[in-house]
């Protein structure tokens, strides 16, 4: 049954491209699926953990940037490039995840800022290795695991590589917290001196969230490094964490599929609205206030209790047409 | 043989920066028994256990139990060796489901059948009808009794109750107390119990320790403290 779901959804993703007469609209979908996984890691950062990052622009930014030198300096295959990038930014963030996600609220999020902006500062003022604010081209080889390269420059192709991608995120996601995992961060964000107090140790599960809300961020920014065939300091950019963390806000974390909605909703805010009005931003930004303050769940949110609402109603008749016939 | 006790605590003493709020506390439980803890409002009850099971690390004196020194043990480490406490201020995990989180402590507790364990004790403090609710969405005396379900669950060697009949009516306390007393006897647990309501305290403790001003006042049975001239006139001096 869950399964079925899930193929239904990856026919969705392969029939769209088809379905979409206008590259523009095309190259919008598809940006908006790399931002979307980008913001799903920072989402999972709240939902699990309670934790606001105004870093993950961090993440994002540095996997590309690491890519390229690997394939660059070390002569690495890009698969194999990306894999060490992957694994090597999970060590990373959860060594890092073992001392910040100690902090509470406010100067959690103060502190991933300045650790997001050190970057970016860092990024900006190597010129030698990284560019400086000119940032990389990125030489891909002539395939990456195996898929012709040209696919991924290709929007209506991006899309369909990026929709598994984030497919098979989630789904590995929504296994990892529906399992006892799930339920020992779940009690350590709702109350964590009483998780303490049943035996639980609050540090080493927050880490590894951090860790995996890394990861999929950093999946994120090489799909982008990828699509672009181009890193530079402003994906590193405090401002970038910030259009990930309002997506997440604008989509909800509830769900999963939340941060996606999000990013997708961002885009066509900003694309078609910013065509009628140079403030979209200050309509965008009326529209976080009107979530956070009456729909806390988000979008998504929204539409599930719309959803439930409706079968509620369904079930009302059902009951109502039996009371009648008997 | 010489009988060493299951649980000591030895010169306890508990400071909040200038307030000393323990002032060489000295106490003794066998294993099974259950104690009253009892002593008016201030007089240290919740400091108490809250440096014996770490939440607060004491300034002076030992914790021990079976023989083991776990004064300067974390709060997870002395959960593993079965120190388990209810609040006084309840504490449970709003947003998850209520028998997700008996489980998920159950099975921290090491509970040979989590599952079983959960089932049992929620049935014992009549939460099991419950059990799929958002813990955030029941009543406050059922909030209280899922407090006390997380504390009871996996058989903890040491329970550490802190006013769990706070706020319930007198039959939901009295009922309570006989839930409490059957499943201490069944699983050997050792109780401590601070409690106002007298009559719950000294109708289910085996022996009862009386407080005042972070210093012990007096011990004895439950017949012996009812009868002692110290506590009626500083304690039960209204009631009696
Ligand atoms: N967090 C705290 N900070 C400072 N003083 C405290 C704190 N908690 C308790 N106290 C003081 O310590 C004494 C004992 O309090 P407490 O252990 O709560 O007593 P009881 O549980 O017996 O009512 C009181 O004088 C109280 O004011
Ligand atoms: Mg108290």
């Amino acid at each position: 049954m869950l399964h079925f779901k899930y193929l239904l959804w990856l026919a969705v993703g392969v029939l769209l491209p088809q379905l979409v007469g206008s590259a523009t609209l095309m190259s919008l979908l598809t940006q908006s699926l790399i931002y979307a996984l980008f913001a799903l890691g920072v989402g999972i950062l709240l939902r699990q953990c309670g934790l606001v990052s105004f870093g993950h622009a961090a993440f994002f930014g540095i996997s590309g940037y690491s890519v390229a030198l690997l394939m660059r300096d070390l002569e690495l295959g890009a698969a194999s490039a990306i894999v060490l990038t992957l694994v090597a930014l999970a060590i990373v963030a959860f060594l890092l995840g073992l001392v910040v996600s100690r902090i509470p609220g406010i100067a959690f999020g103060m502190l991933t800022l300045a650790i997001g902006q050190t970057v970016y500062l860092s990024a900006l003022k190597s010129r030698e290795t990284l560019g400086g604010a000119d940032g990389l081209n990125i030489n891909w080889p002539s395939s990456i695991f195996g898929l012709d390269v040209r696919l991924f420059y290709d929007p209506a192709s991006m899309f369909v590589i990026s929709w598994v991608v984030m497919l098979v995120t989630i789904y590995l996601l929504d296994r990892l917290f529906r399992s006892r995992f799930g339920s020992i961060t779940s009690a350590i964000r709702d109350n964590e001196e009483r998780a303490r107090f049943i035996g639980l140790h609050v540090m080493l599960p927050k880490a590894v969230v951090y860790a995996l809300s890394a990861v999929v961020s950093g999946l994120a920014g090489v799909l982008s490094a990828i699509y672009t065939g181009f890193i530079s300091p402003e994906t590193l950019h405090w401002s970038v964490s910030g259009t990930a963390l309002i997506m997440t806000i604008l989509g909800g974390v509830r769900y999963l599929w939340g941060p996606i909605l999000g990013a997708i909703f961002y885009f066509f805010v900003k694309e078609y609205v910013g065509e009628l009005t140079d403030y979209w931003m200050a309509m965008l930004g009326a529209v976080v206030i009107f979530i956070v303050v009456f729909a806390p769940n988000g979008v998504s949110g929204l539409l599930m209790q719309l959803q439930e609402r409706r079968q509620k109603r369904k079930q009302d008749v059902i009951v109502r047409r039996m009371e009648v016939r008997s | 043989m010489i009988q060493v006790p299951f649980f000591s605590v030895r010169d306890l003493v508990v400071d909040y920066g200038g307030v000393r709020a323990i002032d060489g506390v000295h106490l003794e439980i066998n294993k099974g028994e259950i104690r009253g803890l009892i002593g008016p409002n201030g007089a240290g009850k919740s400091t108490f256990i809250d440096a014996v099971t770490g939440r607060r690390i004491p300034t002076a004196g030992q914790v021990q139990l079976g023989g083991e020194d776990i004064t300067q043990l974390a709060v997870v480490a002395r959960r593993m060796r079965g120190v388990s406490r209810s609040f006084q201020r309840t504490s449970i995990f709003h947003d998850m489901n209520v028998l997700e989180q008996v489980f998920l402590a159950s099975h921290q507790a090491q509970a040979k059948d989590p599952e079983r364990d959960a089932v049992a004790i929620l049935e014992e403090l009549d939460l099991l009808q419950y059990a799929d609710w958002r813990a955030g969405d029941l009543g406050y005396g059922q909030q209280r009794r899922l407090d006390l379900a997380l504390a009871l669950v996996g058989s903890p060697s040491v329970l550490l109750l802190d006013e769990p009949m706070a706020g319930l009516t007198v039959t939901e306390s009295r009922d309570l107390a006989q839930h409490l007393k059957r499943l201490a006897r069944e699983r050997n647990v050792t109780v401590l119990l601070v409690e106002h309501d007298m009559e719950v305290v000294f109708g289910i403790s085996d022996r009862v320790t009386v407080l005042e001003l972070g210093k012990p006042l007096a011990e004895g049975t439950p017949d012996e403290i009812r009868a002692n001239p110290k506590v009626r006139e500083a304690y039960l001096g209204s009631a009696a």
